[in-house]
């Protein structure tokens, strides 16, 4: 027998937990949050002594420098995201061309794919601090938690990997990483804490 | 109608637009937003509020703030039930409904005040002493008999319906209370630009200004106070926080804090929380908490109406309330006179002033003159008579002759303690000030400052001194240049000179230290007699600053009569160390969301919806909600379920979600040595494209952990780990490759979320695999043997990993995809495996079919076990250092007579066998002499249709055919079973092949 | 109580796990013996003072730390990441 007809349909991490739509307080919503999909993603793991071959190769291959400290760098279509000492995430808007990308980077780095591996969150609007302060035991004033920042921490106990982007006209924008398997509980904790600020959520491409 | 009797024409912080309804015992009454219930009561004329603890006795109202011992009410009905809330700072709102505690049959008339003529036989120390023997009546007899006539109120016995939160807050400065310090301090902080977060408890902020008839500047301190918050409120990096107690300070500069977000309305606001728990971080902190009023011990100090000075005073000018009618002032120093002035000032009387100093002041003659009240100097109250209501006072004068007066107030005034309980919560000890004759901050925890009568400095002019001065000091140590330092404001003058009496002796009748724990001072002086001198001593033999106040208006007085009959001073005697919380927190503010369901984040398998809709009963495995297995319309009871899917295993194919697995990716030079030295077997030799079973130990020996692990590469495997495990292991592996072996090349991730992984177990497990793997893979027994492991495509080109295990026995694979298609893969198999009767299975068949063959698992990796015991010592390399290799060996883990790994079948073969039974000798006594091991898992074996096991028992291996008692007393289990191998279906291992 | 992961920053010690004395060395190799790996496994101080401990940054960045702590403080006078450390020694 040959492989069925049928199609092989993916599925999210957010299928089943979240919907676009609004909850919460009525009116203006101060929360907004867009639910992430179909990004490519891998964690990049320099070998010993690699890491300047490396750091040639990213440069070469997307003009980009890795981030030394918890810090993102960001191209037009890749991030580089700090996640531990000599470890980095590479992120993709398409996961088109990835696995050629993936192999190239081999040569210099342990490189695992892991573009199924998290459920990702993009929170802006007026009150994403006050709603990321009900779960999240960092200071993220601005002068504390620049725009470009990066930590690896805990949200209600879920492991998270956070990080700062550009303001919007309406506040601050921060992305989030999560466990897949924990973006229900997640969910629960953020429906939870941005009902008050009152939440437009919504679909959106990495 | 105004049934406010005592509310004053006008004044007060109240708002008399806003009539609020409530109901105390059942009957309505009426107050004003601005009121708390205990000023609503008072404006009605209600005295008696609660019954005391031991003796029943009627009390009263007897503070205006956190302190209150007595005013302990019932609040809200049904599932929002809140006992012992203190009346004093519960904000009235329109329907609030509160109830009186510890009274039996009414508020009354107490039948169970009749402990108070059989009190002889309570006094301190009393439990000890008369429920010793025998120990059976406690359960029985004394402890419900004790908890009838004893305790306070009753919990609600439902669900809390509100939500709570939990919140992380980040500042330069916090400041603890909103009084004239802490205002002071905020303001001069936040002036700075410094990051400021002002809490108090109190719904209105000014703290003591609220209370007092003061002036800054030359005006009334309410324009000071208003101008003030208005530039705080303006400030961007100043948060106000009202309603928000500082309960704690726990190591690092982190307070613990609660805003009571929705207590003082019916319910909570739509999409907010009853409760919020906050954690601040704070670089530097002020306590300007201020400081709480003592009381004086004598005969009926507790009977209602016998009220704190200050206390008396907050109620004429922050709540328009008279709390009396015909007052007398019993005060120890300057400080209650001001007591005098506002209840005259409000058209109440004043009919005595008992000054315990004798010195006749001239200033103090003429102002008791001009107050209208008789002055006794060097007099003491010897006695409050009344039952449920204050109806007058014996003074005792210098002279000792006493006069009777009739009076509805008593209002005592003995000076201040400085809340300075934060500053003892990191160990630090108060200190004794002579002088002031209180304690004061002593040692300071890091970072934290005290400021104004926390400080012991209780002049207004020292608040706003010591605010403004400490809040600069918190900008510049923010690295802020602090805003010019203008002239503190000026205030009225004060005088604050105190001569504190801590008790009217010769006096008959109780006279209470402790109101809320009923201790008089005959408990504290029998204490002494009977050696409990010590202070830890003192409190625990008469429970004297015990329960929900902790003492804050009895913790001294009790010090000071114990150092009196000791001999000593107060501070030979000794120190109260407070510790958090400085008032009580409900759990649920601690817990926030996380709890029910959300107690623990929970995690679920990329298949979960699709088990969900094949009717999966789940069960938690680890953080993990996995399939226990899946019953069909019509099955009534589990093991019908479970047998039908072992069966349909065994016969054709089935499913099994195995995502939960803790999967990690090693790669580098040095992986295959990696793996040699935290495995106990060899690796090196491991081919590609092959796996291998692996068990790890700890160094101590014991096993940890085991699974597969498979080689993708000549320097990149992948491992399993167990579910419950996946994240010790990581850290485990962590641990050895950063803290021992550094020099290691490895680069280690995790990649359990990435991949979906399903068991496809039976004999038609290879051609329904057919179905989904893209025919360019060869997957035939020849190409793709035992062990197997290799990356394959899937669905037309989908990236796969294949690997040919078995937990079963049957001819078996894991087959993994990554997470986006593991919805998809459990779709494509149940078609492929359609025509063989493909059967989805749970953790409950799973655990079936690994104990039918002998697979350990995590009841035998119980943290007591050796790979020895489990038979899995020739497993160890002995050409090789790994991570246990040392430890094992020791003796007592050799010895023959270890509890070691083998089956148990019953004889009777209807018998049920329990795991956690104990293995006897036949004919032995079970006690623990006899005992030989114990069972770890059983299960019902469809195929051999009977019970099987398998347990740890003495020198098993050496004992097959014996037979033994299995001993489980508390299911009433006594089932004679024969030791066996521990393989029970397939030993010859043939379905595994094929 | 707060750690300052010298990756992370100043972090809660809730997203750390405790290990233990940071000193004792684990004797490698098949030549070491029975009473060293059992110095190793079980021997500690107890110190009322400083403290050199190991605790793991697992909600973090995942480094094992070196955290030299007043046991009757909780004051921390230094943290510094283990791998570095025993790569420093052993060149």
């Amino acid at each position: 027998m040959a492989e069925t007809a049928t199609s092989w349909d993916p599925r999210g991490a957010w299928a089943g937990i979240a919907q676009p739509g609004s909850f919460g307080a009525k009116g203006e919503a101060g929360v907004f949050a867009i639910m992430l999909e179909g990004f490519g993603l891998a964690s990049v793991i320099a070998e010993p002594d690699t890491t300047a071959a490396l750091s040639q190769t990213v440069e070469a291959l997307l003009g980009l420098t890795l981030p030394p400290t918890p810090r993102i760098a960001r191209g037009p279509a890749h991030d580089i995201v700090w996640a531990g000492p000599d470890q980095w995430l590479l992120r993709t808007a398409s996961r088109n061309g990835f696995t050629g990308l993936l192999s190239e980077l081999s040569a210099h780095a342990a490189v695992s794919e892991q573009s199924d591996a998290r459920a990702a969150l993009r929170l802006s609007g007026p009150r994403a601090r006050d709603v990321l302060a009900k779960g999240v035991m960092l200071d993220l004033h601005p002068t504390a938690f620049a725009i470009g920042d990066v930590a690896l921490t805990n949200v209600a106990y879920v492991g998270a990997h956070l990080w700062r982007l550009d303001d919007a006209a309406d506040g601050p924008v921060f992305e989030i990483l999560l466990p897949r398997s924990m973006a229900g509980s997640f969910w629960s904790w953020f429906v939870a804490s941005a009902r008050e600020f009152g939440c437009r959520v919504a679909s959106g491409r990495g | 109608m105004s049934g406010q009797s005592f509310r004053l024409a006008s004044g007060g912080l109240i708002d008399r637009t806003r009539a609020l309804a409530f109901r105390f015992d059942g009957k309505s009454y009426e107050g004003h937003a601005g009121d708390t219930l205990a000023s609503a009561l008072l404006a009605n004329g209600v005295r008696l509020v609660g019954r005391s603890f031991k003796y029943h006795r009627p009390r009263g109202i007897l503070s205006a703030g956190p302190e209150e011992p007595n005013a302990l009410v019932e609040l809200r009905t049904g599932a929002r039930r809140e006992p012992n809330t203190r009346a004093t700072v519960v904000e009235l709102f329109d329907g609030l409904e509160a109830a009186s505690q510890n009274r039996w049959p009414s508020l009354a008339f107490d039948l169970l005040s009749l402990n108070g003529l059989v009190s002889p036989a309570l006094v301190a120390g009393f439990y000890y002493k008369t429920f010793m023997w025998p120990a059976a009546f406690w359960e029985k007899l004394y402890e419900p008999l004790i908890r009838r006539a004893a305790g306070l109120g009753r919990a609600a016995g439902a669900e809390d319906p509100d939500h709570y939160e939990k919140a992380f807050a980040f500042c330069d400065l916090l400041v603890v209370g909103g009084g004239p310090a802490g205002l002071a301090a905020a303001l001069a902080a936040g002036r700075s630009g410094t990051r400021v977060i002002l809490c108090d408890e109190d719904f209105r902020l000014g703290g003591r200004l609220l209370a007092e008839k003061r002036e800054i500047d030359g005006k009334p301190a309410a324009e000071w106070l208003a101008a003030t918050l208005a530039e705080l409120e303006s400030i961007p990096e100043v948060r106000i926080m009202p309603r928000t107690t500082v309960f704690g300070l726990y190591d690092h500069g982190i307070y613990g804090a609660v805003e009571r977000v929705g207590d003082h309305l019916p319910e909570p606001a739509p999409y907010q929380p009853r409760q919020r728990g906050w954690r601040i971080h704070a670089r530097r902190a002020i306590l300007a908490a201020g400081a709480l009023e003592r009381p004086i011990v004598f005969p009926g100090n507790d009977t209602p109406g016998v009220m704190l000075a200050g206390a008396a005073r907050a109620y004429v000018n922050r709540y328009g309330v008279l709390p009396g009618r015909e007052a007398v002032l019993f005060t120890a120093g300057d400080d209650g006179w001001a007591t005098a002035h506002a209840i005259t000032a409000a058209g109440g009387k004043v009919a005595a002033i008992v000054d315990t100093r004798k010195d006749a002041d001239p200033a103090r003659k003429a102002l008791a003159e001009q107050l209208g009240a008789r002055l006794f100097a060097g007099g003491v109250i010897a006695h409050a008579r009344g039952g449920r209501q204050l109806d007058g006072v014996t003074i005792r004068d210098a002279s000792g002759a006493t006069t009777a007066l009739a009076c509805d107030l008593l209002a005592v005034s003995n000076g201040w303690n400085p809340t300075l309980h934060l500053t003892s919560h990191q160990n630090g000890k108060p200190a004794w000030d002579e002088t002031l004759q209180c304690f004061v901050p002593g040692t300071l925890p890091a970072g934290l400052t005290v400021a104004g009568s926390a400080a012991g400095r209780f002049t207004l002019a020292q608040a706003l001194d010591d605010g403004a001065r400490l809040g600069r000091e918190a900008a510049v140590d923010a690295g802020l240049i602090p805003a010019g330092a203008g002239p503190v404001p000026a205030t009225d003058p004060e005088t604050t000179a105190l001569t504190p009496v801590w008790r009217v002796k010769g006096a008959k009748g109780k006279a209470f230290v402790d109101y809320q724990n009923d201790v008089t001072d005959k408990d504290v002086e029998l204490a002494a007699r009977e050696g409990f001198r010590p202070v830890e001593h003192l409190k625990r033999y008469t429970t004297l600053g015990m329960a929900t106040d902790q003492g804050k208006t009895s913790n001294l007085g009790g010090l000071a009569i114990m150092a009196e009959q000791t001999g000593r001073t107060i501070p030979q005697t000794g120190t109260t160390t407070f510790r958090p919380p400085y008032t009580p927190v409900a759990i649920g503010a601690l817990a926030g969301h996380h709890r029910g369901k959300d107690f623990r984040p929970t995690r679920l398998a990329p298949t979960h919806d699709w088990s969900r809709e094949q009717g999966a009963v789940f069960i938690e495995a680890g953080q993990w909600l996995r399939a226990q297995y899946y019953p069909k319309p019509g099955e009534n009871d589990w093991l019908t379920t479970v047998n039908r899917e072992v069966l349909a295993v065994r016969a054709g194919v089935g499913i099994c979600d195995v995502s939960t697995l803790g999967k990690i990716d090693i790669q580098g030079t040095d992986a295959a040595e990696f793996l040699e030295r935290v495995y106990i077997n060899g690796w090196k030799a491991l081919p590609v494209g092959k796996a291998r079973y692996g068990l790890m130990l700890r160094e101590d020996g014991f096993v940890m952990d085991d699974g597969t692990t498979s080689r993708l590469g000549e320097r990149h495997f992948l491992m399993t780990t167990t579910t419950a495990n996946a994240g010790k292991v990581m850290q485990h592996l962590e641990f050895c490759h950063q803290v021992l072996w550094p020099d290691l090349d490895i680069q280690m991730v995790s990649v359990s979320e990435q991949w979906a992984q399903v068991a496809v177990a039976g004999p038609k497990a290879r051609e329904t695999l057919r179905g989904v793997v893209d025919s360019t893979h060869d997957i035939s027994n020849e190409a793709f043997p035992y062990l197997a492991a290799r990356a394959i495509t899937v669905g037309g080109g989908i990236p796969a990993r294949l690997f040919r295990i078995s937990f079963s026995g049957e001819l078996a694979y894991e087959l993994a995809v990554p997470a986006d298609y593991g919805d998809a893969m459990m779709r494509a198999l149940t078609r492929a495996g359609e025509p063989f009767g493909i059967t989805p299975y749970g953790t409950e068949a799973l655990g079936v079919m690994r104990i039918e063959k002998g697979h350990v698992a995590g009841n035998e990796l119980n943290g007591q076990t050796t790979a020895r015991d489990l038979g899995l010592g020739k497993m160890m390399s002995t050409k090789k250092d790994f991570i246990g290799r040392l430890m094992v060996g020791r003796q007592a883990l050799i010895e023959k007579d270890r509890p070691s790994f083998v089956g148990f079948r019953p004889i009777d073969s209807a018998q049920r066998l329990r795991a956690g039974a104990h293995f006897i000798g036949i004919g032995k006594a079970a006690v623990m002499e006899n005992d030989e091991g114990y069972m770890t898992s059983v299960a019902y074996s469809p195929h051999l249709k009977h019970w099987m096991g398998l347990g740890l028992i003495r020198n098993g291996a050496g004992r097959i055919g014996e037979r033994v008692r299995a001993y489980d007393p508390v299911r009433n289990g006594d089932v004679v079973v024969e030791i066996c191998s521990p393989v029970f279906v397939d030993p010859e291992g043939t379905h595994l092949h094929g | 109580m707060r750690i300052n992961c010298p990756h992370c920053g100043a972090r809660d010690a809730q997203e750390f796990t405790y290990l233990g004395a940071a000193d004792p060395q684990r004797p490698d190799g098949l030549a070491a013996t029975e009473a060293a790996m059992t110095d190793y496994v079980y021997m500690r101080d107890n110190p009322a003072g400083p403290h050199r401990e190991l605790w793991y940054h697992g909600a973090g960045c995942h480094s094992w730390l070196i955290v030299t702590r007043d046991t009757r403080t909780h004051a921390i006078a230094l943290v510094e990441p283990a791998k570095t450390r025993k790569a420093g020694a052993a060149a």
